[in-house]
This record gives structure tokens, C-alpha cells and sequence, in this order.
């Protein structure tokens, strides 16, 4: 089965400059061995800096316990499960779980199917770490959450997206990606839960298409 | 998956993401523990500061403080305390939430909120003489308008300098 592979770009902030990337219907071994052999040793380094420094631990990296070789093996058991991931300059920049099981709770979309994002993340050297450097890239999250839109509509639910955010992602969710705040989930970790219907999906595309 | 993500979407995309970042990424990376500890008593005035800021902005939109939850998108019980307990710290987003809906300078009510670290003296300064001057009451009076009006015009300026 062939793979989808898009040719897309990223805005280096260091230099202002786009960079070339790709954008994969895919999350094959060596983007899980990139995990491994380079985001876990980044994000060590990060927290234990922050450790030193005596950051308050609510402000870690919230995805620093998060295991991509458990959950790509765990994923791809499973049908109804995609991958996505961004790669740029040979590396990985972002992966991307997502699921066709869940429907909406928006009470306008009630039980109707929609997309649900399992997990995201972009690279350690890509978030913005509380007294850190600038991110290396940007745009990697957004080219990722427009790759969940673009399959909910491939699958014919209309770009809707469902997910739970970890507390650090709550405003990027809902204040950049325009997501609806059903507020917190007692089922799931208490985590917020957020929807993005048809109308607001089409606003997303719409912040970065010509006027 | 449609071959409509192109570059240069991403690239007008990544160039928002960095504006967007900048208007919260210093409520979590400029804000260091030490300082919280440093400056209760001016974090209080603040505090109030803010707090009034929003209870008049939603009084003169003729709102219930549910109405503004539910158009600003934000917690009614986080709101509630924002306008009654000088002590609440306010949620990032909530703050952004609020700039955004009553069109005001997101950078400056995170630092009232004290949530980023002061860099404007002149806005600490206007923040708690703003404080002193308006009161809570059913209607705005004169003198409370006046008040919300010159302040909200400091935060206008203080956005458009340089």
C-alpha cells in the first residue's frame, strides 16, 4: 500500500528562512527510531535542566512521559488508527495518532463520526519550553493538525476533530486551532476535551489561504 | 489526504503560530519562581486592577458574567473569581480569551494579571491608580466610564508604541 507524501515547508526562526519538509500518511520505524535515538535524549537534557533550575514541575514538558514505540505498536493493531508524522533536514519534527472510533459531543454534531486525535507532539526542540531557546521550527503542529482535518474530510465527516488537550496545549486548541472547550473529562484524566465542527475547520484552512 | 496542504499555507501558518506563541509563551518562559514569591503585595494590586478592568469592560457590554463566559469561551467559575477574589491567579487562556473579545492588548492584561513579568512601569503605575478610582455599582457612572475609557485608552497606546 502506498504511502502519501506531500511536499510541504517550515519557517526556520533562527533565520527567517522556509525550509523544505515533507508531510507522510505514515509512522514507520525510522521515525520511531528518531524518537528514540533523539527525542527522548532532548527531552532528558530539557527536564533535567529544568530540574536544576528548580522549575516548578507544572511546567515541564507535559509529554515528556510519552512512549511513540508503546503507542505506534499499540496503533497500528488497530483499523481504525492513521499516522502522520513531518519530517525536515533528515529528521522527524512531529508525529501524529489519529482514530475513527469516537463521535461528537457537540450538541449541533451529537453523535455524529468525526476524527479523534489519540496523541500529538511535535519535537522537543520544537515546543516552547518555559526559559528555553526559541523553537528550531515552526508550523510543524499546524501542518499536522490540518493533516487530521483533511482526513476527517477524506473519511467524509466533514473536518471534524475531537481530542483531550494536556493543560499546555489548552490555549493553542482552543485560542489558535479554534477548537470548542467542552470543558474537563472526569473519564479521561480529567483532561479538557475539544471539537472543532465543519464551520470551524473551514476557518482553520482559512487562516493561511489567500484572502 | 488532499493535496491542498501546500507550502506556502504552511508557511503563513507557521508565521501565526509564532504570533500566537508570542502573545502566551512569556506567561510560561519569562515568569520565574522566584519573582512570584518576591512581589505579593504589588501582585494583589494588580490583581485588583485586573479584576476591575474586567467587571467594568463586561458591565458597559451589558453582560452577565455567565454571558461573557459563554461568549468568551471561558470557565464561569474561573470568571466568578476573577472578578470577586484579588487573590485568584488567572488562567493564561482565559486572559487571552478575554483581550480577544473585548479587543484589548493580550500582552498587557497577561502582565496585569501578572502573569508575565512587568516590563511597563508606567502600566503598573495606571493599572493601580484605575483600582483606586472605580468602584463597582449596577450602572456606570460618569466618573467610572471616564476611568475605564482613559484606561483603556493606555492600553491602546502602550500596544501601538514600537
Amino acid at each position: 500500500m502506498s504511502v502519501i507524501v506531500l511536499p510541504i515547508a517550515l519557517r526556520e526562526a533562527s533565520s527567517g528562512n522556509a525550509v523544505p519538509a515533507e508531510l507522510r500518511g505514515s509512522i514507520a520505524e525510522q521515525e520511531v527510531l528518531d524518537w528514540e535515538q533523539h527525542w527522548k535524549p532532548e527531552m532528558g537534557a530539557i527536564t533535567h535542566r529544568l530540574r536544576t533550575a528548580g522549575v516548578d514541575r507544572r511546567l515541564w514538558p507535559q509529554t515528556a512521559h510519552w512512549d511513540w514505540r508503546a503507542k505506534v505498536d499499540v496503533s497500528q493493531t488497530m483499523l481504525a488508527n492513521a499516522g502522520y508524522c513531518i519530517a525536515c533536514s533528515g529528521m522527524t519534527q512531529g508525529l501524529m495518532i489519529l482514530s475513527t472510533l469516537y463521535t461528537c459531543r457537540l450538541p449541533a454534531d451529537k453523535g455524529k463520526a468525526m476524527v479523534y486525535v489519540e496523541f500529538l507532539e511535535v519535537a522537543p526542540w520544537n515546543q516552547i519550553i518555559v526559559n528555553g531557546p526559541e523553537p528550531r521550527y515552526r508550523g510543524v503542529g499546524s501542518a499536522l493538525f490540518r493533516a487530521a482535518v483533511e482526513y476527517s474530510r477524506a473519511q467524509g465527516f466533514k473536518g471534524r476533530i475531537g481530542l483531550h488537550s494536556l493543560p499546555q496545549t489548552n490555549d493553542w486548541y482552543s485560542g489558535f486551532c479554534g477548537m470548542t472547550d467542552l470543558g474537563r473529562d472526569l473519564l479521561h484524566q480529567n483532561l479538557r476535551y475539544f471539537e472543532l465542527p465543519e464551520r470551524d475547520a473551514d476557518a482553520f484552512i482559512a487562516k493561511g489561504s489567500p484572502p | 489526504m488532499n493535496n491542498t496542504i501546500t507550502p506556502e499555507w504552511c508557511l503563513k501558518m507557521a508565521d501565526q503560530e509564532a504570533e500566537f506563541a508570542a502573545s502566551l509563551s512569556h506567561a510560561y518562559t519569562e515568569l520565574p519562581i522566584v519573582e512570584i514569591q518576591e512581589s505579593v503585595d504589588s501582585e494583589a494590586a494588580h490583581n485588583i486592577a485586573f479584576a476591575r478592568l474586567v467587571r467594568l469592560m463586561r458591565r458597559r457590554a451589558h453582560l452577565s458574567v455567565e454571558q461573557l463566559a459563554n461568549a468568551t469561551r471561558v470557565d464561569l467559575v474561573e470568571l466568578v473569581e476573577i472578578e470577586k477574589d484579588a487573590r485568584h491567579r488567572a488562567d493564561p487562556r482565559t486572559v487571552y480569551q478575554l483581550a480577544q473579545y473585548f479587543d484589548l492588548p493580550a500582552a498587557k492584561l497577561l502582565q496585569m494579571a501578572h502573569l508575565s513579568v512587568p516590563k511597563d512601569a508606567r502600566l503598573a503605575e495606571e493599572a493601580i491608580r484605575f483600582a483606586a478610582r472605580s468602584e463597582s455599582i449596577d450602572e456606570l457612572s460618569a466618573v467610572e466610564q471616564a476611568a475605564l475609557e482613559a484606561f483603556v485608552a493606555v492600553l491602546s497606546e502602550q500596544s501601538e508604541k514600537p
